[in-house]
């Protein structure tokens, strides 16, 4: 065989065996979606359709499985997540920053769940959640900038840490799970705690 | 033997058997408050210093135990927690309500965890953690009835939630490990959140 035709062949081996990784993650995170429960190998084998042997030969254990699932969901939702409005006027900055992390949190709760259940058996996990959290800190800091600069440091910090725990994953289940609030009427709270407590922003000279 | 005495020893059992079960409770929660992984039937029976025959002869299996130790701590969380200065002045109020709550997590987030952990199907442990949230709701609404009351009740419930979000006892676990304030700055933290979101007190 050429030596070009040798390298297609692998090539597409290796294109095959990257798609089979990537439908185990995809049913991995469906599964998730379906249940409460953190799914069984067999479970996730079947719902890929591929043997556990295959799920096994792609991801060493189901740990390594569902760390490869958060790098997934963290570049998608890094892409749902588009940064809009960001020198908008307030009221549209509240809405979009809202309306963007509601999106987030409605649909990545099952993952966020799982990932927190296990954090405990993995570093490299808790480094992923750690990640996770300064990523929406940092989109909390842009948006509502032009307020949080008329604050010293350690009120700034102050207000986002209360922020972030107000538009937490499992705030956000509670709102729509305990409290029984549509997607409308959970933003609707959220965006009414965040304008009163962010400061007015400075006038623009 | 008669009956009189009869009667103590079988009463002398049960008080043995009743603390037997209630060293095992406190080994289980001791060992969660030591480490976040949830603790085997042997370690909790090394710990509490029995046999693990011992714990299963008191507990069908680990979830009755788990269901055990919830209830414990929320008979203690509540003696704990008693509500102080509800006629207070707003400020009072609000470093009461939020020095009983940051204690109350300071000490059961531990068990809080292993109990959200744990829930799975358990109609038991979901019970009792809709029941915790409850009761912190319920606080939230004794210790902020004057401004509370001058609410719609719309905005009584968006306000309520908003309260229980941010003192949620994950929200006090980040505050202390991952931002790492201490236990006066994260009471600091809280009551000038809670003071900014309640609405001005009514003047009587």
């Amino acid at each position: 065989m050429a030596a070009s035709s040798r390298s297609a062949v692998i090539d597409g081996r290796r294109q095959r065996s990257e798609r089979t990784r990537q439908h185990i993650i995809e049913a991995y995170l469906a599964l998730l979606r379906d249940s409460s429960r953190v799914p069984t190998a067999a479970q996730i084998a079947e719902r890929a359709g591929y043997s556990v042997r295959s799920l096994f030969e792609r991801f060493p254990d189901l740990l390594a499985l569902s760390l490869a699932a958060a790098d997934f969901a963290f570049t998608q939702a890094n892409a749902q997540a588009v940064i809009r409005n960001v020198s908008a006027d307030r009221p549209t900055r509240i809405r979009t920053q809202v309306e963007t992390r509601a999106g987030t949190c409605e649909r990545w709760l099952p993952l966020w769940r799982a990932l927190h259940a296990n954090q405990h058996y993995s570093p490299e996990l808790r480094q992923r959640l750690r990640a996770m959290r300064e990523a929406i800190m940092r989109r909390l800091e842009l948006m509502y900038r032009p307020e949080l600069s008329a604050l010293v440091e350690a009120e700034r910090r102050r207000i986002l840490i209360a922020l972030e725990a107000l538009t937490d994953f499992e705030s956000w289940a509670r709102m729509r799970s305990d409290h029984g609030l549509t997607i409308e009427d959970a933003c609707a709270v959220w965006i009414r705690t965040i304008d009163s407590l962010l400061p007015p922003a400075p006038a623009v000279s | 033997m008669g009956i009189a005495a009869k009667s103590a020893r079988i009463d002398g059992r049960r008080q043995r058997s009743e603390r037997t079960r209630q060293t095992i409770v406190e080994a289980y929660l001791a060992l969660l408050r030591e480490s976040p992984h949830i603790p085997t039937a042997a370690q909790i029976a090394e710990r509490a210093g029995y046999s693990i025959r011992s714990i299963f002869e008191r507990f069908p299996d680990l979830h009755a135990l788990r269901v055990a130790a919830t209830d414990h701590a929320f008979a203690i969380g509540n003696t704990l927690a008693v509500p102080r200065d509800v006629d207070a002045d707003r400020s009072t109020r609000l470093r009461s309500q939020v020095e009983t709550r940051a204690h109350t997590c300071e000490r059961w987030l531990p068990l809080w965890r292993a109990l959200n952990a744990n829930q799975g199907d358990s109609i038991e442990l979901k019970m009792r953690i809709r029941l915790g949230r409850e009761m912190i709701m319920k606080r939230l609404e004794l210790m902020y009835q004057p401004e509370l009351s001058s609410l719609s009740d719309v905005d009584r419930k968006r306000t309520l939630i908003t309260l229980e979000a941010l003192t949620d006892f994950e929200s006090w676990g980040r505050m202390r490990e991952l931002y790492g304030l201490s236990f006066e700055q994260a009471c600091a933290l809280w009551i000038r959140v809670i003071d900014r979101l309640l609405p001005p007190t009514p003047r009587h």
